[in-house]
């Protein structure tokens, strides 16, 4: 009567998504971004022709990232640490489960709510975007010779980056949870992280100009254990540039590849800290 | 021979505590056996270790020294788990799921067959006398109730030994007696029961051997009966007693080289007392407003 990986990690990535969806926390994070794409809506009297495309689109990417970051961070240190606090994880590990399908079973769960986040949110930009732009069509035809400038499969492209993104995010909080006491903690680094990965590419731009060679080999350390996640934000090249005009195929997936290597990673590194960890 | 239902051998756990290296030791040299389908007692005051040799035994915390073996597999690895049930100390579970839909998730947890769960879910609730209030959020549940779903999911694979940790903390004196007899009813069945519990009174009733730990070290281990009948005297019920036959008894037993300790009334246990004039239909109840106004 042993059941199968699989299914015991689907039943942790079930339950920790019915946990997710029904905190208050995604819920409000959740209107707030339908409120900022929504919102560049009132931005048409401004009549600024097809940049105001290219605006509604950062506005919603923008949205897209700042609401997206919080969540995979905060719900995920939440639902770690409402496990290990309110000792749900005692039943669970007592049961014959491994602790790192406990672990992997956690990331299932909170990327499948960070999935859910993502499609929505990009599917209500694209359809703002593809209202607006068929609007400006209607009225401003000169700019839209070439038929629609939007590439909606783009969007779709985009949508699978930052969701890699997210789960990038969302296994490096996994990984600080797994060894830190507290959820302010792996919140307060997880941030810190996060920050260090969006600004690591300046490390690497650097570090063939350092001349001190101890400098330069902490430089090219944290450059190389950290993921770049500046690499994902190729929102504006997939979304007004048809593919293979500014981003080869190959370099796509080398990116998706790139965030699969990231994810397990540091869910490795999670679930060997987490095996060792007293509950 | 068979393998004991478990084996701990020279157990010592230590906790590092501080920045400077400085160990705790919370459980010391512990060697115990626990024979199969026994009810066993681990008493002691808070803080003996306890609860960490169980956290061992369950693969929770890893040993310093040492080794545990539930059924001869060793408590390091996760197989040894496929025969052990625990409810924890205040258990605490998913507040959204039913508590059918809780069972059903342990049950598919620990991997049983898929045409089994129906079934076994059913049967545990019915022995918890949980059926009644099964289809209701967990959160909605009680103390005694929350208790007793915690044992349904600690049984609903069916394992050869159960671990209960205090699992009357709390819960008033009927479901307290409820989960008395539920632990009986376990052990006849052919399950062997590691309590923890500081009711130091149905430890007494209920169990077959008990274990006493001070400062994580087992200071005391045997047969209940053993440890707490006194050899050398017995005690005589007496009905219709006779104040002037005492002097005629003292006498017999003085010819006999015996002596008539104390002359008194025998008591009966406030929890009998309190059983005896509630209400046992309240067991278990969880009854719907609906089905009760029915009645």
């Amino acid at each position: 009567m042993i059941g199968s990986t699989p299914s015991r990690l689907l039943l942790i990535a079930r339950n920790t998504f019915l946990e997710a969806v029904r905190q208050k926390f995604f819920n409000v994070l959740v209107i707030l971004s339908i409120a900022l794409i929504g919102s560049s809506n009132f931005f048409r009297q401004f009549d600024f022709g097809s940049s105001e495309l290219k605006f509604i689109a950062d506005l919603g990417l923008g949205s897209i990232l700042l609401f997206g970051s919080i969540l995979s961070v905060v719900v995920t240190a939440q639902l770690f640490f409402s496990e290990i606090e309110n000792r749900t994880a005692l039943t669970i590990l007592a049961k014959p489960v491994q602790r790192w399908e406990f672990i992997v079973g956690k990331f299932l769960g909170i990327f499948f709510v960070i999935a859910a986040f993502v499609s929505l949110m990009f599917l209500l930009l694209a359809a703002m975007l593809y209202w607006r732009e068929s609007t400006l069509m209607e009225n401003l035809g000169g700019d839209f010779t070439g038929g629609r400038i939007v590439q909606y499969g783009g969007i779709l492209m985009m949508a699978l980056t930052e969701l890699l993104k997210f789960g990038i995010l969302v296994a490096i909080t996994l990984f600080i949870a797994s060894f830190s006491n507290t959820n302010l903690y792996t919140v307060i680094i997880s941030f810190f992280v996060m920050l260090i990965c969006q600004l690591q590419y300046i490390a690497k731009d650097s570090w063939g100009d350092l001349e001190n060679p101890i400098v330069r080999g902490i430089v090219w350390l944290l450059a190389s254990i950290f993921p770049n996640l500046q690499m994902f934000n190729i929102g504006e090249q997939l979304i007004f540039t048809p593919v293979g005009a500014t981003v080869e195929m190959s370099v796509y997936f080398g990116i998706v590849g790139y965030g699969l290597i990231y994810i397990v990673a540091f869910l490795g590194l999670s679930a060997y800290s987490f095996k060792n960890r007293e509950i | 021979m068979s393998e004991p239902a478990i084996r701990i051998k020279e157990l010592t756990k230590d906790f590092r505590i501080g920045v400077r290296g400085v160990k705790l030791r919370a459980v010391d040299n512990v060697s115990l056996e626990i024979g199969d389908n026994q009810i066993f007692g681990l008493l002691g005051p808070n803080g003996c270790g306890k609860s960490t040799t169980m956290k061992i035994l369950l693969g929770l915390l890893e040993p310093t020294r040492g080794e545990c073996a539930i059924y001869g597999t060793n408590s390091r690895s996760v197989k040894s788990r496929n025969n052990v049930g625990f409810l924890p100390e205040a258990p605490y579970f998913y507040k959204f799921l039913s508590g059918r839909e809780l069972v059903r998730f342990y049950a598919r947890v620990c991997g049983v067959a898929k045409d089994e769960i129906g079934d076994r879910t059913e049967s545990v609730l019915e022995l918890v006398s949980m059926q009644n209030a099964a289809h209701r959020r967990v959160g909605t549940y009680s103390k005694g109730m929350l208790q007793r779903i915690g044992i349904a999911q600690a049984l609903v694979h069916d394992p050869k030994l159960v671990v209960l940790d205090e699992p009357t903390a709390g819960v008033d004196p009927i479901g307290s007696h409820a989960i008395a007899e539920l632990i009986i009813a376990l052990k006849e069945r052919g399950k062997t029961i590691m309590l923890c519990s500081h009711l130091l009174a149905q430890v007494e009733g209920l169990c077959d051997r008990v274990a006493i730990m001070s400062r994580g070290k087992l200071v005391l281990e045997g047969g209940v009966d053993e440890l707490l009948e006194r050899e050398d005297q017995r005690s005589l019920i007496v009905r219709d007693f006779n104040a002037e036959a005492q002097a005629e008894i003292e006498a017999v037993l003085e010819k006999y080289g015996s002596k008539l300790e104390k002359v008194e009334a025998p008591r009966i246990s406030l929890d009998r007392l309190f059983l005896a004039h509630t209400d046992k239909e309240a067991i278990g109840s969880g009854q719907d407003v609906k089905e009760k106004e029915g009645k």
